[in-house]
């Protein structure tokens, strides 16, 4: 195999793809330079809404293309701000912070992250409640800010077609902007 | 046989290593290029000989291994892949790597430059056929003392051109407490026989004085010389080969294609990086807790618990290396999981190796692909000489899994899903020392489960367990007897998978695996410890994979004063698992003293009929649990792999086994158990804007218990860390944590 084609690459996405396929897909002496635009285009046409996917962030996340901004958009159509600050501040968030809370999502309790050391926090999107990210952490720990991919520099340097709306502005943390905003 | 050559007069400037090193340096930094080389003269000339030449030396390592493995003591060396030989230039860059683990290609060329630095090459000097030695994680590179290292340098009329290199895991490190990954270590004085680059043998042969110290200075010193002995064989080997190999393509030929490979291996690593990433930030942490109040109390300033958190960020720099920044990691302490720069890149280039030099030549290309920032002070580079270091590994490979996820969140940003798995290795031993009924005594090491360990979820597929070990190709949990024929108390009651252990998800990680060992016969004493990975008082990692969540920790059980001989006499069901036996003790089919630790026990005397169990090896899940698909749920209940209680509470699955194994499942229940589950996340969640309000509340009255406050003030104490903790809560550059 030296190419990944539209409807095997559903079928990867999809979770319905044959081991003998995935194995054919590892064997590969090189990984397909286009399997990002087959990616994309098998992701665009799963999604209901038209903006334009720039990257998938996670199983329901994506970075679109919306007017002059770029955010993060799930699946089910809810938005979740500029991709520059963690979209983690956009979604809803339950803290387990009891061990019995703790105990509900791990297996044997024995075994479960310790309460009087490590919450678990997990965020839901607000539109569907997908659970988007979970965190084991200590109490008081800032939220992982788990990608911020340099788009301009992906397109154009490692893709070779660079983005029309190109600016030093895209690629910069502005998580800390969000949350001065909070305070 | 090659004959072993003397030492001649006084070389030129040019052929001296410290030249060699120094001109390598310099030409890499000028020309971004390995030795200055622009072009592949020899392979575009010649590429079938090129090809043949690299084959030969290729050939020379692995033959090495598959022979000289059959004289080591320990099963890691011979049955696993704890061991690895390799062939690198002269200043310690590998060109060639056998099967085992690979990642050490990181500590060769620190135990070589040291040797430089130090004018080794005049004092005691460095000729063809000698044996060097070295296992100091400061000095040599080396993880922890119990990765033992065997350099033998090759030379040519006096000039050294290439060294044959051996690493493996032996089975006991003589610090105090016995094993080979001590945890209750204050400084590098309680780490056991540490030694730094020395000499040890010549003429391929290892000084008498050696075996001595081997023999006095640690609790399985025969099973440590032999181990010495296979490292040696190995190299041996290697250094023969390279002699023929040398006098078939000349010296000349020799010298410029090594510098080709490892330049041609660089481009291809790089290629593979800038195929498979994304540009950007990839932020992560783990946290491994030491629990050691109470514990040290000979040593009041490490009789503290801590919290040591583990901070990384991984980037591409401008040529799309790949950059991995620690700051915020905390700073060393008076424990055993401290390392140096050297040994923290071996843990570091477990991912690193396997995933980028998977399709070229194994060498040294991959360090120079590779910038790990390791802040001065921090635990991965402490600034006193004196640090503990005997079990780095009980944090490291964490946080290898947190640099190895950010590179998997990368293939499956750009659709490589094939690729990206969620990275975890809770990796575990079991170790200890004892004294037989005839008084002699011994040490050991069971690390059956370093073996290997399950692999987590992907994107699409659950999984598996006890098929994927990090740090070598060779995974292998199928060794249990070699550990109990040469361990002869500890005897494997059971050994099976763990239900429910992992970190679930829409696909779930491997499940983990669990033995339960039997003391029997245990003689005059016998003491055990545990020298694994984190404990189950956190996760592997901190951060699920898209929605699921990370794989436990590792959880040990031991019973002791047990009812074991009632049960066999009337022909009753025994543990299989640390799970069996907890449920065991708590339903009665078991008595005695039975403890579930979350953290590393202390020393457990142990006697007949006594109990250690442990279980490790889970691994992450990817995606949200509610979307699991309910079948895979009841096949999981089915095979007893997720108990049904727990299928209810994690997947909103109603499922119940009769006592044929047939699973029943309640449909109603299940679509009513979900939409309950989704009614709960929208009531018991709040809009992250009002927790971040909550949250920076408690950080500002440090409401939280004192060693997670000592963590902040540890990571915080790096100015990068601290503008980060107070950017993010918005607090004043004067607060102080």
């Amino acid at each position: 195999m030296d190419k990944v084609d539209k409807g095997l690459m559903k079928k990867l996405v999809n979770g319905d793809i044959a081991d003998d396929d995935v194995t054919e897909m590892r064997r590969m002496e090189k990984k397909d330079h286009e399997r990002f635009w087959t990616y994309l285009g098998v992701l665009q046409e799963s999604v209901s809404w038209n903006e334009k996917i720039l990257m998938r962030l996670n199983d329901h996340l994506y970075i679109v293309a919306k007017g002059n901004d770029r955010i993060v958009k799930c699946d089910c159509g809810h938005e979740l701000g500029d991709y520059r600050t963690n979209w983690k501040l956009s979604c809803d968030l339950r803290v387990r912070e009891t061990q019995e809370q703790v105990d509900e999502v791990y297996y044997p309790a024995a075994a479960a992250p310790d309460a009087a050391w490590m919450e678990i926090r997990e965020y839901f999107c607000p539109g569907c409640v997908a659970q988007l990210a979970v965190e084991v952490v200590p109490p008081g720990y800032p939220m992982i800010f788990e990608a911020l991919p340099d788009l301009d520099r992906f397109y154009r340097e490692y893709m070779n077609r660079p983005l029309s709306d190109e600016s030093p502005e895209w690629f910069q943390n502005k998580t800390v902007e969000s949350v001065a905003k909070i305070k | 046989m090659v004959a072993v050559m003397k030492e001649g007069a006084s070389l030129p400037v040019e052929k001296t290593l410290e030249y060699k090193l120094q001109q390598r340096d310099e030409l890499y930094k000028t020309t971004g290029h390995y030795w200055g080389t622009k072009s592949l003269t020899l392979k575009e000339q010649d590429p079938i000989k090129y090809e043949r030449f690299y084959s030969r030396i290729q050939s020379a390592v692995f033959a090495a291994r598959e022979k000289a493995r059959f004289v080591a003591a320990s099963p890691g060396g011979r049955e696993m892949g704890e061991s690895v030989w390799a062939l690198t230039t002269a200043e310690g860059d590998t060109l060639a790597m056998s099967l085992g683990f690979i990642s050490h290609c990181a500590a060769f060329p620190v135990s070589i430059k040291h040797m430089i630095d130090n004018q080794f090459e005049e004092n005691p000097g460095i000729n063809d056929g000698d044996v060097f030695g070295a296992d100091d994680p400061l000095t040599s590179g080396a993880p922890h003392p119990g990765d033992t290292y065997t350099l033998v340098p090759i030379s040519v009329d006096g000039e050294i051109v290439a060294w044959a290199c051996s690493v493996n895991h032996i089975m006991e490190a003589g610090a105090p407490q016995a094993g080979s990954w001590p945890v209750f270590t204050v400084d590098t004085f309680m780490d056991g026989f540490v030694f730094p680059p020395m000499k040890t043998g010549e003429n391929l042969r290892q000084a008498k004085w050696w075996d001595n110290l081997w023999m006095r200075r640690t609790r399985a010193g025969a099973m440590n010389v032999l181990d010495d002995r296979m490292r040696l064989a190995g190299c041996s080997m290697i250094h023969g080969s390279i002699h023929e190999i040398i006098g078939e393509f000349g010296v000349e030929y020799y010298q410029q294609a090594c510098k080709e490979i490892i330049e041609e291996s660089r481009r291809m690593i790089l290629d593979n990086m800038r195929s498979t990433m994304v540009p950007g930030e990839y932020e992560g942490s783990c946290f491994r807790i030491s629990m050691l109040k109470g514990q040290q109390q000979i040593w009041e300033h490490a009789d503290k618990n801590e919290l040591i958190h583990v901070h990384g960020v991984l980037s591409l720099d401008e040529d799309s290396r790949i950059v991995w920044d620690t700051e915020g990691s905390s700073r060393w302490g008076y424990h055993g999981f401290n390392g140096y720069p050297g040994g923290s890149d071996v843990a570091l280039y477990l991912c690193m190796t396997t995933t980028f030099a998977h399709s070229c030549k194994a060498s040294a290309g991959v360090n120079m692909n590779v910038e790990s920032i390791y802040h001065e002070g921090s635990i991965y580079n402490p600034d006193t000489e004196f640090a503990a270091c005997a079990n780095i590994w009980a944090q490291s490979m964490q946080m290898m899994g947190v640099a190895g996820n950010a590179v998997h969140r990368n293939f499956f940003m750009r659709g490589y899903l094939e690729e990206a798995f969620v990275v975890d290795d809770a990796w575990e031993g079991v170790q200890g020392s004892g004294v037989l009924e005839d008084g002699t005594p011994y040490g050991f090491t069971n690390f059956e489960w370093v073996g290997g360990g399950a692999m987590g979820a992907y994107s699409f597929k659950d999984g598996t367990p006890t098929t994927w070990a990090q740090h070598t190709q060779l995974c292998n949990v199928g060794n249990s007897e070699e550990f109990e024929y040469l361990i002869p108390p500890l005897h494997h009651l059971g050994r099976k998978l763990e239900p429910g252990l992992c970190g679930h998800g829409k696909y779930r990680g491997g499940i983990g695996q669990s033995s339960v060992h039997w003391m029997k016969e245990t003689g005059q004493r016998l003491g055990v410890t545990r020298g694994g990975s984190g404990t189950a008082l956190s996760t592997h990692v901190s951060l699920g994979m898209n929605g699921g969540y990370p794989a436990p920790g590792v959880l040990t059980v031991t019973a002791k004063n047990t009812n074991l001989d009632e049960i066999f006499d009337a022909g009753g069901d025994t543990p299989r698992s640390a799970g069996e036996l907890l449920e065991y003790s708590k339903n009665g089919k078991i008595k005695g003293d039975v403890t579930a630790w979350k953290y590393d026990p202390p020393e457990q005397s142990m006697g007949d009929n006594d109990l250690w169990a442990n279980a490790a090896g889970a691994s992450g899940g990817w995606g949200d649990p509610l979307e699991r698909d309910i079948a895979s749920v009841v096949e999981d209940i089915r095979i007893g792999q997720v108990p049904s209680d727990f299928a209810k509470l994690m997947y909103g699955v109603v499922a119940m086994q009769d006592e044929e194994g047939v699973v029943h499942l309640n449909e109603d229940e299940t679509s009513a158990e979900r939409e309950k589950m989704i009614a709960r996340r929208r009531s018991e969640s709040i809009p992250a804007s009002e927790w971040w309000l909550k949250e920076r509340e408690k950080v500002i009255n440090k409401a939280m218990r004192e060693e997670v406050l000592e963590m902040y003030r540890s990571s915080t104490s790096f100015k990068g860390y601290d503008t980060h903790f107070k950017s993010f809560w918005q607090l004043d550059e004067d607060f102080e944590i």
